[in-house]
């Protein structure tokens, strides 16, 4: 006689889209910003006065390579997971296909063009 | 006890627009039901009040509704929770999200549109076992589910889910809880075509793990808990 104990696993072919992506990629750069943003806050804005953040500050900040990999992946991850969050809230208001669309569009360049603006002032600094 | 009831109204034949109507009810017991409440107002006080009932047990899913802000079922809903004293208010509404019909009455066809959506059967074409009797499966494999196989299809969650107010498109969390029920079920062999419609563009991914699904289910089902093992299953492509 068969005796049936224990769970049974099963694997299954899964159609991938790009949702699904794009909640994977808010919940693991949500992680990352709890480490990053709030490493700048304290860095910005606790260890050092909002006062004393002057060109010349960015500039010796920048002049090491550690704070710009820093910088570049807080602006890579940061501005891609606020601009997904806005799509989202979007979508809960603007309905026509259309209408998403463009919007869609809109932010996708508005945050390709800030990317490379900021990545490129980052890199050249 | 005296019950102030304010219970939303709408007759599409004669109103342009809902309104509020204002009824008071004496001696009210605080072991009455909502809905015992409301059959005393259509029964003594004004007969047009439309609403759906059915077993008035808690079983059929038929008569929820937004009480007191919160949807629930109004057959399960004692006055008693609501607030005690010699005086009590209660405002009853439909469930938000679907179109209203008549008074407390909603079009609940998209929402079974839906729960359709999810293929809410058992699949499975191989041949029955050689003895001719059930397919049979571990208790642990039947424990997965067990929780989801509650659901009375009642759409106080899914009409109580914000995303699915923002966008009706959105399965709901009710198809989703249905497709758990089969898809962690081991004797099913249609996983994917129910993971290929609650793994879409509007499936679980509009879940923005508010609770209020789980909050309002009259069954106590963990609802975001299984949208989020339906998740996880569409992560791992592990069941």
């Amino acid at each position: 006689m068969t005796t049936y104990s224990g769970v049974t696993h099963r694997k299954v072919q899964v159609q991938s889209n790009f949702e699904r992506y794009a909640f994977l990629f808010m919940r693991l750069s949500g992680i990352a910003l709890l480490i990053l943003a709030v490493g700048h806050m304290i860095v910005q804005h606790i260890l050092n006065d909002v006062h004393s953040l002057t060109l010349q500050y960015v500039a010796d900040q920048w002049s090491s390579w550690g704070w710009k990999v820093y910088d570049m992946l807080l602006l890579f991850i940061a501005l891609p997971h606020g601009i997904n969050g806005l799509r989202n809230v979007l979508e809960d208001y603007v309905h026509g296909e259309s209408a998403v669309k463009t919007l869609n569009t809109v932010m996708a360049i508005f945050l390709i063009v800030s990317l490379l603006a900021a990545g490129f002032a980052i890199a050249s600094f | 006890m005296q019950a102030q009831l304010r219970i939303r109204r709408y007759n599409p034949e004669k109103d342009s627009a809902g309104y509020w109507g204002e009824y008071t009810l004496n001696d009210v017991n605080s072991n009455d039901s909502v809905l015992d409440l409301l059959h005393r107002v259509k029964w003594e006080i004004d007969g047009t009040l439309s609403l759906r009932r059915s077993c008035a047990h808690g079983v059929c899913g038929s008569d929820a509704m937004r009480i007191n802000g919160a949807n629930m079922l109004a057959c399960k809903t004692l006055v008693s929770r609501l607030g005690d004293g010699d005086s009590i208010k209660i405002q009853i509404e439909p469930i938000l999200g679907l179109k209203v019909i008549k008074d407390l009455i909603v079009d609940m066809e998209p929402f079974m549109d839906h729960y359709k959506s999810v293929m809410p059967y058992f699949i499975n074409d191989d041949p029955p076992p050689e003895d001719g009797r059930e397919r049979l499966q571990s208790q642990e494999d039947r424990a997965r589910f067990d929780d989801t196989t509650k659901c009375i299809l009642c759409a106080a969650c899914t009409t109580s889910c914000p995303s699915f107010w923002a966008n009706d498109k959105y399965v709901g969390p009710a198809a989703v809880v249905n497709a758990h029920r089969f898809i962690f079920d081991s004797r099913d062999k249609a996983p994917e075509k129910r993971l290929a419609v609650v793994g879409d563009t509007f499936g679980v991914w509009r879940c923005r793990t508010n609770f209020n699904c789980t909050n309002a289910c009259p069954r106590e089902i963990e609802i975001t808990k299984a949208i989020a093992e339906v998740k996880n299953v569409l992560y791992t492509g592990e069941i």
